[in-house]
């Protein structure tokens, strides 16, 4: 009853303004025609110190396009996959509309049907071209695309440059120097954590085992196989987490820290350098004024040179299989692209997941900015392409293998054959 | 109007003795009837039915509630369990296994050196710590004058109303490696060296810090609980006891624990209970969230199994034993205080 309501309004609606403004409109096709219908938009809270502004902006733009309404769901990094999974479950009366996905989420979303296929909708857009490689493949899964890149971001090695300058240390460009620079900090500044070995943070221990040339695992037809426990990632992991264990460059407390409290410890001054991410200096800078214009990166160096690849990770927005998919496409379109791309992008100070405005964020040659775009087109990395590798991540199986490293309780090689063991667990459960 | 009466008073006994009921019932039933084949039959049989039938409507709607609320989602959970399950849009598909779950649950090296211990030293820990504590608060409480026994109430019950996200917090702040108050302390009195220390990566220091969280999250209800029972001792009997020469020491093992009895029960069935399924403490903890298999419990196994590696029917398998298990403590302790009773009678 309501909706035949509803309906007469549209027609009625849609009769008027065809006598009032002729063909003009009446070309809208209905499927993009929105009038009445509500999109739920499911967001991570966190990424944009504050959204809502810019949210209730894009909201008022597709109303103004389209006529229908936005509500946007924030959600929590820590608590949201398992939300969309029940969401999931409950189908498509559960699910949002369009949802902002994480990138290594979108494999276990995808294989369960509940992402739509929007591959010939990209190439229509003419957006296919412009889509950063990396980021656009994290989301492709047998050649199908699920969802448009929204943002990325990666890790770089963040440091104080006054602190740098003052104790004549030059940005290391190797391993050695890396080692040298952090012990040279921990000798003149003994208050500050000289290169924190952060049990917790996965994507930090990552850099090392890329850097060194090895691999998280390697796929073989169609079949993943951990290749942590190989000698060259072991190389990697000994060099990590000896920088804790031998050169006692970053004391017990950080063997549990996350990248928050890395990031928290950045804020109160307590850190000299470390790992971190595009986003990280202007939320120091932000939380601790007193470094405004000390703070300087570059790309994490590599074992003998060059750079030390490093996870280009960052999220999708993704449209769910519900009725309103096609509305729900035009609003992926409008935040991805364009204007509130950029926007976006300059909000959060991530990366747009588009050549054209990546382009136009390295152009403005920010030093805080360059060495991580550097890193993000040149020695980007992804973590294995498979729904298992999620629930790698999820049961912390690198951070476990780190923090047993850096407590003691076993060698390097023992952990990462047991994180070996852990990861080949779950492949084989999922195939 | 007397049987009537009889009647009334009689269904509400029978049907809280319900399994005793439906017992003997059957047996009985048919017996009467060829035996005696007056025409009273008849009546006597609608007698007997409504006899049968009523305490049960009567029970019926909060039965099916109960049901609904936890029968369902137990059965759900023991179902799960004895499956493989994938998630799909709109409702997953589930491959039954049998009883492989629970095979390789028990015969995993981690379940037996790992997590059962950390899960029942910790509960057995935490229910004796936070009874003494309860208990030793609650006697307090009731020496207290009024003033002071509100005041002392709303300190405690600050410490129960707190969410034990946010205890769990204050506590990892106290004990935060190097920096926290804990942590600093214990340096300046030459106990630990700061710089080296990390409190959350053993077991035993970290169980001891999740151990002071939840006693000190649970203790105000024992103590609450404890003193409505001491309010309702009489005074007589502990002036009795003083004149037959009893120190604070005998009249309290002798006087009040065996009158308030009933209170300890409920009040260590529930602390029992608590604390076996404890989550939220262990798993904020640096560490407690599966970086750190030493200090696994039941409760966060169960998680990771199911919603980290999404394995349901895994985590569905270790949840179900974490029922098994405290249904048998609560049985067996139940059991145990009853039988004391009886033979005290």
């Amino acid at each position: 009853m309501k909706r035949r309501v509803i309906a007469a309004g549209i027609a009625l609606t849609l009769g008027l303004t065809a006598t009032a403004c002729g063909e003009g409109s009446g070309g809208e096709n209905s499927a993009t025609d929105g009038k009445g219908k509500t999109l739920t938009v499911w967001i991570m809270e966190g990424t944009n110190p504050d959204a809502r502004p810019f949210f209730k902006e894009a909201a008022a733009a597709f109303k103004k396009k389209t006529g229908a309404n936005i509500k946007v769901e924030y959600q929590q990094w820590a608590t949201a996959q398992k939300k969309f999974t029940t969401a999931i479950e409950g189908g498509a009366g559960q699910v949002p509309d369009v949802a902002e996905v994480g990138t290594t989420w979108v494999p276990q979303f995808a294989e369960t049907g509940a992402l739509v296929d929007v591959t010939d909708k990209v190439e229509e857009s003419g957006l296919s071209d412009d889509l950063v490689e990396g980021l656009k493949d994290a989301g492709t899964l047998d050649g199908k695309q699920y969802g448009m890149p929204w943002y990325a971001g990666v890790r770089s090695v963040v440091y104080r440059k006054d602190l740098f300058e003052k104790h004549k240390i030059k940005p290391p460009t190797n391993w050695k120097e890396l080692t040298a620079a952090a012990k040279t900090l921990k000798e003149k500044e003994p208050d500050k954590v000289a290169f924190p070995v952060a049990g917790g943070a996965e994507m930090f221990a990552t850099a090392f085992i890329w850097g060194a040339g090895g691999e998280l695992a390697t796929e073989k037809d169609g079949k993943w196989k951990s290749a942590i426990n190989s000698p060259k990632s072991v190389e990697g992991i000994a060099y990590y987490t000896g920088l804790a264990t031998k050169e006692k460059l970053s004391p017990a407390k950080v063997n549990t820290w996350t990248e928050k409290e890395v990031g928290d410890a950045w804020n109160k001054g307590q850190i000299s350098m470390s790992i971190g991410g595009n986003w990280t200096p202007k939320a120091i800078i932000e939380a601790n004024p007193d470094l405004k214009g000390k703070l300087a990166a570059i790309p994490i160096p590599g074992q003998d040179g060059g750079m030390s690849r490093s996870f280009l990770g960052g999220s999708y927005l993704s449209t769910f299989n519900t009725e309103n998919k096609d509305l729900a496409w035009e609003f992926v379109k409008l935040l991805t692209t364009g204007k509130f791309a950029a926007k976006w992008a300059e909000q959060t100070n991530y990366f747009p997941g588009q050549n054209s405005e990546l382009e136009k964020v390295a152009a403005k040659n920010d030093p805080l900015v360059e060495p991580f775009a550097k890193q993000m087109l040149e020695a980007g990395a992804t973590v294995p392409k498979t729904k298992a590798y999620g629930e790698i991540q999820a049961s912390q199986v690198i951070p476990r293998m780190i923090q047993s490293i850096l407590s003691g309780k076993a060698s390097v090689q023992e952990a990462a054959d047991k994180a070996a063991k852990d990861m080949d667990a779950i492949f084989a459960k999922d195939e | 109007m007397t049987t009537v009466k009889n009647k009334h008073s009689k269904t509400p006994t029978g049907g809280g003795g319900a399994p005793e009921a439906g017992d003997t019932r059957p047996a009985g039933r048919p017996a009467p009837a060829p035996a005696h084949p007056t025409p009273d039959t008849a009546a006597l049989r609608r007698r007997r039915r409504i006899e049968l039938t009523r305490p049960w409507l009567l029970l019926a709607p909060a039965l099916l509630v109960l049901a609904g609320l936890l029968l369902w989602p137990l059965i759900q959970v023991g179902k799960l369990s004895l499956q493989d399950y994938e998630v799909k849009f709109g409702g997953g598909v589930g491959t039954f296994t049998g009883l492989d779950h629970y095979a390789d649950l028990l015969t995993s090296g981690l379940l037996w050196k790992t997590v059962l211990p950390n899960t029942v030293f910790f509960a057995v820990a935490c229910v004796g710590l936070t009874i003494a504590l309860g208990t030793l608060v609650a006697l307090l409480l009731n020496r207290l004058g009024t003033t002071w026994r509100l005041i002392c109430s709303v300190a405690i019950l600050a410490a129960w109303a707190m969410p034990a996200v946010t205890g769990t917090y204050v506590w990892i702040w106290l004990f935060q490696p190097q920096d926290g108050l804990f942590s600093q302390l214990a340096g300046a009195i030459g106990l630990i060296d700061p710089a080296t220390t990390n409190w959350f990566t053993e077991r035993l220091p970290f169980y001891a810090i999740a151990t002071l969280n939840v006693v000190h999250h649970g203790f105000p209800f024992v103590a609450i609980t404890v003193l409505a029972g001491l309010l309702t001792i009489p005074k007589e009997l502990y002036e009795a006891g003083m004149l037959d020469g009893a120190n604070a020491w005998q009249r309290f093992w002798k006087i009040t624990v065996p009158t308030i009895k009933p209170v300890f029960l409920v009040v260590t069935i529930l602390s029992t209970i608590w604390d076996f399924k404890v989550f939220t403490q262990i798993f904020l903890m640096p560490g407690g969230n599966g970086s750190n298999p030493d200090v696994y419990n039941l409760g966060v196994f169960s998680y990771i199994e199911a919603f980290a590696k999404n394995d349901y029917g895994m985590g569905s398998a270790a949840a179900v034993l974490l029922t098994l298990l405290l249904l048998a403590i609560t049985v067996v302790y139940i059991r145990t205080l009853f039988r004391q009773g009886e033979e005290e009678l």
